[in-house]
């Protein structure tokens, strides 16, 4: 039959062919393109000198050199309980750490505060 | 010019590269991509070269527009080059009713110069009559042939293209090419296939 002939054999030679043929473009229709992508294009981001970060305070290098904020809270509270311990007295001192003989003599070194003549 | 078509930069590189400024990448992008979507484009519009034109342009134009945009790994820029182009050339078509019968009538006669001119000529003839019968066929099915047939791309390709399945690629493109020889078989004589039988 005719038609199937040119179905599977004619045909597939003539598409065949007609794929080897293709319209190119021409010059002035690459122009017209290049002109449209260039008009188009957004502009390249210019190139600027990195802005320099702030240079931290003398406080700030200070902290930072210490081991920053954690490091900062620990050595504020070790601090103040050394400032304590410093003002204690002796026998309060005993009795923090279990060794006071007399618990009821609480501040044995201001009786002289009380006491007349 | 000395700068080939972007080396081996990807299509979707040259894209970022276009959107960030870059005039190489612009030139490779027109160089790759315009022959293609001017070729595809007069198939679907039985040959005719200024409206391919036009459409190439348009195509390019809106490649250029979405670039800024373009979201890397989405798709090819190639399927969506041929996609835009498709849907120009259906408007094209429709807006101006034109669905070219051109008939054999059209084609070049074949000259008795010397054989070399004859056969360039039947040649250009088949052509002629391809596109004919190529313009009588439904938009969908045309597509689907000269994207598999004549541009040469695989049937997930011209899916990714058309928007479809690709069974329903295969359908179309095997639908289209039993109506094609349906449309050519009347016409094999003219078509010089009667003279030299299957060698030419």
């Amino acid at each position: 039959m005719r038609m199937t002939d040119m179905q599977d054999d004619d045909l597939d030679r003539l598409l065949a062919a007609a794929a080897r043929t293709a319209q190119t473009p021409s010059e002035a229709l690459m122009e017209r393109v290049l002109a449209d992508a260039f008009a188009l294009q957004p502009a390249a981001p210019e190139l600027r000198p990195a802005v320099a970060a702030p240079r931290p305070g003398l406080l700030a290098r200070l902290a930072a050199a210490l081991g920053g904020g954690p490091a900062l809270a620990g050595l504020g509270s070790a601090a103040v309980f050394g400032m304590a311990l410093g003002y204690l007295s002796p026998t309060t001192l005993d009795y923090l750490t279990g060794t006071a003989t007399d618990a009821a003599e609480f501040f044995p070194d201001a009786d002289f505060l009380t006491t007349e003549g | 010019m000395a700068f080939d078509a972007g080396g081996d930069a990807s299509d979707e590189a040259l894209m970022v590269l276009y959107a960030n400024g870059d005039r190489h990448a612009a030139l490779a992008l027109a160089r790759r991509v315009t022959p293609r979507v001017l070729a595809y484009a007069a198939r679907l519009l039985s040959g005719d070269r200024a409206e391919a034109e036009d459409v190439a342009q348009e195509t390019m134009l809106r490649l250029w527009k979405i670039a800024p945009g373009w979201r890397q790994g989405e798709t090819k820029v190639t399927t969506w080059a041929y996609r835009v182009a498709t849907n120009l050339c259906i408007d094209r078509q429709r807006a101006r009713g034109r669905k070219r019968q051109l008939a054999l009538d059209d084609a070049p006669e074949v000259a008795d110069s010397g054989p070399g001119v004859e056969g360039r000529m039947q040649e250009a003839g088949r052509t002629a009559a391809l596109e004919a019968a190529l313009a009588e066929l439904p938009d969908r099915q045309r597509q689907a042939v000269v994207l598999r047939h004549l541009e040469g791309m695989t049937n997930p390709e011209i899916a990714a293209i058309m928007e479809i399945g690709v069974e329903a690629v295969e359908s179309l493109t095997a639908r289209g090419k039993r109506a094609l020889a349906a449309i050519l078989s009347g016409r094999k004589e003219a078509l010089g296939y009667e003279d030299d039988g299957h060698a030419g």
